[in-house]
């Protein structure tokens, strides 16, 4: 379980959360939905120690994370898949999800096994460069580097993004799956509803820095109106 | 003049380079981090040396500590100083400037400002028919080449290799990945600055050791980074060439004051034609 209390921060001097509170509960998918600019990105980054904590504090399964250096949250089991992917593109694709085994000293390669099974074309194209591959593999490739140290709990921010619609429901059943398999917990930024719809169970909104609502994914398909409103669609 | 022993002269001159800017270039392209006392560091390297010797030890007793004592000067400056100053370029060249210039005093100190000698380990000439060259120089540039092509395969085949690239380019990406991005810059550091303490053990016995030395190896070395480019290692093969054998063969050929000029226009002209440098196109993001 993650839990954030009156947690703040930032860029510098600007501050973008201002005493937000959440709790995102084990095993379930939830969706962090919210228009562009209310703080989505930046409460990631914080939450992966990327940005600095001003207040407040960030509790993963009852220890306090909020001080600790972005490896030391890795390692202590929340992968991290960020905006844009960040694939290293001069890598192979078998160098970048080494790398994840390598920074959390994971010397078995039984993960990679696994990946394999789950993302085929992984391991066709092991030896081919990550800069070489579309949008959507990028993408496969970074979620795939996020899961192969075995997070307990993973965060996306916009998976979807950029990434041609046949493969982004590729993407979201392919994590809906897994996710339902290995009872990961995740944490999803995310403007696209269909994506949204497919995996996620709970859905939380943000508006200028604040978690301001909450509801199911089944309450968000009876009444759309948090949707409207928070989302504008 | 017999052209062999110039190009041979020109070749050990350019490895020396090399390995001096290859340490340069690992920390600067790591962290960001333009250290001004890296030809102190390579000094430094060459007194340990006189030092091994001035207690009697071996000169391969000198070619161990050397590295070893500038590789843990290079840990406490890390730990003291460019740790707090990481990915501020100009920061870094001020505060790195200041301690190259504590280090100066400090050896002139120690040892005066005066020119200490070495003695090389083997005093023969290689002869073969009209041809001679001294075994020792002949015996640096294979060390070198050793040297160069050890660094290359850290950094370009091994796990720590990998990590520290990954570092390099994306250093938030590869945290989250759980790589300790501080360490990789403290290792990477420490390897840079124990190459200079041993390139300066090695080149000690052909030049003579003064508190000054480290200049004369830390300007072309950086131009070396300039001319080849900042981003791929092979970038500071193809700078060191170009810097080292046209400042050596120049000053051999026509006169030392002609061959700096070249050497300028030369870089000159790379940095103005080509800005990233001849290989600095294929840095790698």
């Amino acid at each position: 379980m993650l839990e954030i209390t009156g947690l703040t921060s930032g860029y510098g001097g600007a501050r973008v959360l201002s005493d937000v509170e959440c709790k995102i509960p084990d095993g379930k998918v939830t969706a962090l939905m919210g228009r562009n600019g209310m703080g989505k990105t930046t409460f990631i980054k914080t939450i992966m120690g990327l940005l600095k904590t001003e207040a407040g504090s960030i509790r993963f399964d009852g220890a306090a994370i909020e001080r600790l250096s972005t490896f030391e949250i890795s390692r202590l089991g929340i992968g991290y898949v960020p905006q844009g992917r960040e694939v290293f593109d001069q890598f192979t694709v078998l160098e970048n999800l080494r790398l994840s085994l390598l920074g959390h000293s994971i010397k078995s390669q039984d993960g990679l096994d696994q990946i394999y099974e789950w993302f085929p074309i992984l391991k066709e194209r092991a030896d081919q460069r990550a800069g070489t591959f579309s949008g959507g593999q990028q993408q496969i490739l970074a979620i795939a580097r996020a899961l192969i140290a075995n997070p307990r709990m993973l965060l996306l921010d916009e998976p979807t993004e950029g990434i041609q619609p046949s493969i982004v429901h590729e993407i979201g059943e392919k994590l809906a799956a897994i996710a339902k398999e290995t009872g990961l917990t995740i944490l999803v930024v995310e403007q696209n509803v269909d994506m949204v719809r497919t995996i996620a169970s709970d859905a939380l909104f943000m508006e200028n820095g604040q978690i301001v609502d909450s509801c199911s994914i089944s309450e968000l398909e009876r009444d759309d109106s948090l949707l409207r409103r928070y989302l504008s669609v | 003049m017999d052209i062999l022993p110039v190009f041979l002269d020109a070749s050990s001159y350019i490895l020396i380079l090399i390995l001096v800017a290859l340490g340069l270039m690992i920390v600067f392209g790591m962290m960001g981090v333009i250290n001004m006392a890296h030809g102190e560091l390579f000094m430094i390297g060459a007194y340990v040396m006189v030092m091994a010797q001035s207690y009697g030890l071996p000169f391969v007793a000198g070619l161990i500590l050397a590295p070893l004592v500038v590789g843990f000067l290079g840990l406490v400056i890390e730990a003291g100083l460019i740790r707090h100053i990481y990915l501020r370029p100009l920061d870094t060249i001020l505060a790195t400037w200041g301690l190259s210039i504590a280090l100066k005093q400090l050896i002139v100190l120690l040892f005066g400002p005066e020119s200490q000698s070495v003695v090389g380990p083997v005093d023969g000439s290689l002869v073969i028919g009209d041809f001679q060259y001294p075994i020792y120089r002949l015996i640096l540039m294979g060390a070198s080449i050793a040297l160069i092509a050890g660094t290359f395969w850290i950094f370009l085949k091994t796990d720590f290799g990998l990590m520290a690239r990954a570092v390099i380019a994306r250093p938030e990406t590869a945290a989250a990945l759980g790589i300790d991005t501080r360490r990789m810059y403290r290792l990477s550091f420490v390897i840079g600055t124990a190459l200079a303490g041993l390139a300066g053990a090695l080149v000690a016995p052909l030049i003579s050791v003064d508190p000054q030395m480290g200049l004369g190896y830390l300007v072309p070395g950086f131009l070396s980074i300039l001319v080849g480019g900042a981003g791929p290692l092979a970038g500071v093969l193809v700078g060191g060439t170009i810097v080292g054998g046209v400042n050596n063969l120049l000053a051999v050929w026509i006169s030392p004051v002609t061959a700096l000029i070249a050497v300028y226009i030369i870089a000159i002209l790379i940095i103005r034609l080509r800005p990233e440098g001849l290989l600095g196109n294929r840095r790698a993001k």
